[in-house]
């Protein structure tokens, strides 16, 4: 399908709300409701036009307002992308897993929990593994964050 | 060749029959320095390189240097890479679990002293030698495979120079 055939496929036959962000890219670009993420994920994995298998990546963003947590999913059966999105306020960052759709989901979602403090509803296994067992100095990518280790760069003269 | 060819500096030959005579500390440090064998630690992008430099074009193996990848058979230990915490107690267990005499090569500006990860990093350690002594430091992002020749044969020069009282 092109990209106006998904957008199109998708809109008509999700129940729920989404948002579209327009761009110059090749693939759809969508905003989903935080509430609606399962059920989406659910989806585009099971539509049978659509098959969406694969989860390329996942990862969160910090804007210093709010938190938006990518996902960039793919079908190899069709050959087909999308991006979409949810957004959550930074007062109660937590989101809910999708590792019940994609397997793969497990590292990445751990990795957002490790790193950004944002807590992952219904994942099975949520332990450090990228940073040391004994870390006790917050979230290294939270923007704003300053380590005890960390040495700042020199201003440039 | 290297033995054969120095034999006049390190032996004395006694004339009139198949005997030479030399001090054991220059037989032991000369034959130590001619066959480090090398503990296969890379842990980034300079391992590439230490891989290039243990491939036939450089060939690491005409010096007697051959990778084990076990700590208990190695003599040296080249840290080619970034360590990060994380990774610093597996160096020092590494390490730990080597024979004496053992060496320590730094390579690269990562295992120096931090490299480009020397600011603004919250997961990478500033330079092994915070975690296990090192004898050799080699400079560069990676350094070249003669860089990293010239750095083993520096730890040679320095094996050769130690008694073996200083084995401990």
């Amino acid at each position: 399908m092109t990209k106006a055939e998904l957008l199109d496929y998708i809109k008509e036959n999700f129940s729920g709300e989404l948002e579209v962000i327009e761009n110059e890219h090749p693939e759809p670009y969508f905003i989903v409701k935080a509430q609606d993420l399962v059920e989406f994920s659910r989806f585009i994995h099971d539509d049978e036009r659509l098959l969406m298998t694969f989860l390329m990546n996942l990862s969160a963003v910090d804007t210093t307002e709010q938190f938006e947590i990518v996902y960039n999913v793919c079908s190899y059966r069709f050959k087909h992308r999308i991006y979409f999105k949810i957004i959550f306020d930074y007062i109660k960052p937590e989101f809910d897993s999708v590792i019940d759709v994609w397997r793969a989901a497990d590292w990445y979602e751990r990795e957002i929990w490790e790193l950004f403090g944002i807590n992952v509803k219904g994942h099975p296994n949520l332990k450090r593994f990228l940073l040391p067992d004994d870390w006790d100095d917050g979230y290294p990518m939270r923007k704003g964050w300053q380590g005890k280790n960390v040495i700042p760069m020199p201003e440039r003269k | 060749m290297g033995v054969i060819k120095k034999l006049p500096v390190y032996a004395e030959k006694v004339p009139g029959g198949g005997i030479i005579t030399t001090q054991l500390n220059k037989v032991f440090t000369l034959t130590q320095a001619k066959s480090l064998w090398y503990l296969l630690f890379g842990t980034a992008c300079c391992a590439i390189e230490l891989m290039a430099t243990g491939a036939s074009r450089y060939d690491f193996d005409r010096l007697g240097m051959i990778f084990r990848a076990s700590p208990r058979q190695s003599d040296l230990i080249i840290v080619a890479g970034t360590v990060t915490y994380k990774m610093a107690p597996v160096v020092k267990r590494l390490y730990d679990q080597m024979a004496e005499p053992r060496y320590v090569l730094a390579m690269g500006g990562c295992a120096c002293g931090g490299g480009p990860f020397y600011y603004d990093s919250y997961s990478v350690l500033r330079g092994i030698d915070k975690v296990i002594p090192v004898d050799v430091y080699v400079p560069g992002c990676p350094p070249r495979p003669e860089a990293l020749l010239h750095g083993c044969l520096e730890v040679g020069k320095k094996i050769r120079t130690q008694k073996m009282d200083d084995w401990s």
